[in-house]
């Protein structure tokens, strides 16, 4: 893999910041559901919440591999951080590609130094999986839109200060999806409760509700219409930030057990001598290696500019590294033994923390969907 | 002003190796800053931040492999590099502490900076001289093991609190030009800004060679010589206390009592 000598020192840097400051606070955040702010802070620091921001308004604008790169080091330490960074990165994204230049002026330099937080406001608890079904309203009155409805799972609900949202201008219309910028602290906007989860407990998951709360109508980002389209082409980006996470927690999983099956001796040996152990080691190495390779064979893709390949490339990376996250950590378990089953070792977090990723940002479903209709369609 | 902090890239070993020869084989080495000389960079980047018209130059000896290391220094917020390496250095087997003091002695003379900061020693040969021995040669004040400072920049003045043995430390001042060696925990590095590192591309290293210096190939001969390359034996003589924090402390306090140290 040829990498730039500034990826190679970005990737350095990041991993050795994701081992040093967020390994050893991963099992107290995770116990607690509590998001390290602090660590917020220290990635803004070193410019990580100015990834999608471009360079004329203090952001890093990272190439796809850079991005890649990073959320793979930094799901190497904790995959709510690494979640929790690269949907403020879609909320910045979606500022810096739609917004006008004034949205752009007022938001984007202060996002990029990590505060106001942004969240990202697609799923509703009707509409999921297929987000055209979705019932939220902002409905044009004047110079503003009024907002009224639901949106659930949203990732930095309670922490962020800024929403990019999705919903329909005209209730009968599921043709009308427009993409909107909501400042949290605007009248009628409040925060549902968080979610009590299998895994990413560090990250706030919760609910958002919007009654009757009025925005400008120069938060308006899209066109009427053009949101949902908007919606998928940011969310390209984000599924290959997710198949990079799905391969640093998978490497982050298989380092543990080969680390511990080392250590460990049953029947008078370590039990990394045992062909089976072996094994899984091989086939739990060769996952992690192929889904780096198609991750990044998509950041490759969305580099080079090509939307089409880029999203079946995105889709396989997602489904393919997602599904074999969940596979390793499950056999870091295993190898563990029953260590690996409590809160001492940090594959049991990993087993909890890797089901997410075949679920958000689209299903394992919804990447063969996508695949198979760039096959066939 | 001009700071100058020297850098070196240590190698670390890996937790198994095989010796060959008089050296640890390549194959088990692994390259990095060295850790003090994080804590250096850190202080000169400071320096340049709390006070006006401070340029922070860092220097190296070191292969082409070194620039990887030292752009790390840039990219924290040095402004500029320079790496001296020469074929006549990549034959030596080992440059001494006299052959860097007269290879970084030589970059003082040609830099002329009014403070050079430089790791209290190497994680690799760890001489731990270098940066005295250093001052010697070029006729600077120095102070070793310094774990504060505060400079006077128009005084010409560095306090330095050093570490001494036994938990002792001393305050004193030091006039400037001025070596110090700088003590881990003076500071908290940073890690490189994405920014930083992007700039970092962009920043002068400059090569130099013998000839630049002035300096003939016979800087890098030493009265040293590496004879054998060994793991020492190690043996282990661990007390381990077990029972409750009541009855591991009473046991501790017995050792302690027993072998002098408390009443
Ligand atoms: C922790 C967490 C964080 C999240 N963060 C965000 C966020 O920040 N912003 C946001 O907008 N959303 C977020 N989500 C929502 C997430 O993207 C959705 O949960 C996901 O898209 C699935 O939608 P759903 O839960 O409604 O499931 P459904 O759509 O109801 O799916 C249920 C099942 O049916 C399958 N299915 C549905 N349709 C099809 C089909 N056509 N073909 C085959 N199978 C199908 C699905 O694959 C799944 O297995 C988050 C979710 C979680 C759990």
């Amino acid at each position: 893999m040829d990498f730039t000598s500034e990826q190679e020192a970005v990737r350095d840097v990041v991993r050795e910041f994701a081992v040093e400051e967020l390994r050893p606070v991963a099992a107290e955040c995770d116990a607690e559901q509590a998001f390290p702010e602090d660590v917020w802070d220290d990635l803004a620091d070193m410019d990580l919440t100015g990834l999608t921001v471009p360079e004329g308004y203090g952001g890093y604008d990272a190439d796809p591999v850079t991005y890649a790169l990073i959320n793979e080091e930094l799901a190497y330490g904790m995959l709510s951080v690494a979640t929790a960074l690269s949907v403020h990165g879609l909320a910045t994204s979606c500022i810096a590609e739609f917004g006008s230049e004034d949205v752009k002026d007022e938001w984007l330099p202060e996002m990029a130094t990590g505060r106001p937080v942004g969240a990202f406001a697609l799923s509703e608890p009707q509409a999921g999986s297929n987000p055209a079904e979705m019932s939220t309203v902002a409905r044009r009155d004047g110079d503003e839109f009024v907002v009224d409805g639901t949106k659930q799972w949203i990732t930095n609900g309670k922490r962020s200060d800024v929403v990019i949202l999705f919903a329909k201008t005209d209730r009968d219309d599921p043709g009308s999806v427009t993409q909107f910028l909501v400042p949290k602290d605007t009248d009628g906007v409040s925060v549902g409760k968080k979610e009590d989860k299998l895994g990413l407990r560090a990250s706030d998951t919760t609910s958002l509700e919007f009654d009757g709360a009025r925005i400008p109508a120069e938060y308006q980002l899209t066109e009427e219409g053009r949101g949902l389209s908007a919606a998928f082409s940011i969310l390209t980006g984000g599924r290959i930030a997710i198949g990079a996470q799905s391969v640093g927690l998978a490497q982050s999983a298989l380092d543990a057990a080969l680390e511990y099956s080392q250590e460990r001796e049953q029947f008078d040996q370590p039990i990394s001598d045992i062909q089976t152990i072996r094994h899984k080691l091989a086939d739990m190495q060769t996952k992690v290696q192929a889904g780096r390779l198609l991750t990044y064979d998509a950041a490759r893709k969305k580099a080079s500019g090509d939307p089409q390949a880029t999203a079946m490339a995105a889709s396989q990376a997602k489904l393919f590294s997602s599904e074999s996250a969940i596979e390793v950590a499950n056999e870091a378990v295993q190898i563990h033994g029953g260590y690996g089953y409590t809160t001492d070792f940090p594959v049991e977090r990993l087993y909890r923390d890797a089901k997410i990723l075949t679920i958000y940002e689209g299903t394992s479903e919804i990447q063969k969907k996508i695949i198979a209709r760039h096959l066939l369609d | 002003m001009k700071v100058l902090v020297t850098v070196k890239e240590v190698a670390a070993v890996e937790d198994e190796f095989e010796i060959d020869g008089t050296a640890i084989d390549e194959a088990y080495l692994e390259y990095d800053l060295n850790e003090w000389d994080d804590y250096a960079i850190e202080e000169g980047v400071q320096i340049s931040e709390s006070e006006d018209d401070v340029e922070v130059v860092s220097v190296t000896i070191g292969p082409e492999r070194s620039e990887e290391t030292i752009r790390m220094a840039l990219a924290k917020g040095a402004d500029r590099a320079v790496r001296v390496w020469d074929d006549s250095l990549e034959d030596a087997e080992m440059l001494d502490v006299e052959a860097k003091t007269n290879l970084l002695a030589a970059v003082v003379e040609e830099e002329e900076p009014d403070l050079v900061l430089s790791g209290v020693q190497a994680d690799d040969d760890g001489f731990g001289a270098t940066g005295v021995s250093l001052a010697d040669e070029v006729g600077f004040e120095w102070a070793a093991v310094v774990n504060d400072l505060e400079l006077d920049v128009e005084g010409g003045v560095a306090s330095v609190r050093r570490e001494l043995e036994g938990g002792v430390e001393e305050l004193t001042d030091v006039d400037l030009p001025a070596v110090l060696t700088i003590q881990t925990g003076i500071n908290e590095p940073r890690y490189a800004s994405l920014r930083g590192i992007r700039q970092a591309q962009r920043k002068e290293i400059k090569p130099m060679t013998l000839d630049d210096l002035g300096l003939s190939a016979d800087v890098a001969e030493s009265d040293l010589e590496i004879v054998d390359m060994y793991e020492p034996e190690t043996e282990s003589d661990a007390t381990l206390f077990e029972g409750s924090p009541d009855e591991t402390a009473g046991q501790l306090a017995e050792v302690l009592r027993d072998g002098g140290v408390g009443q």
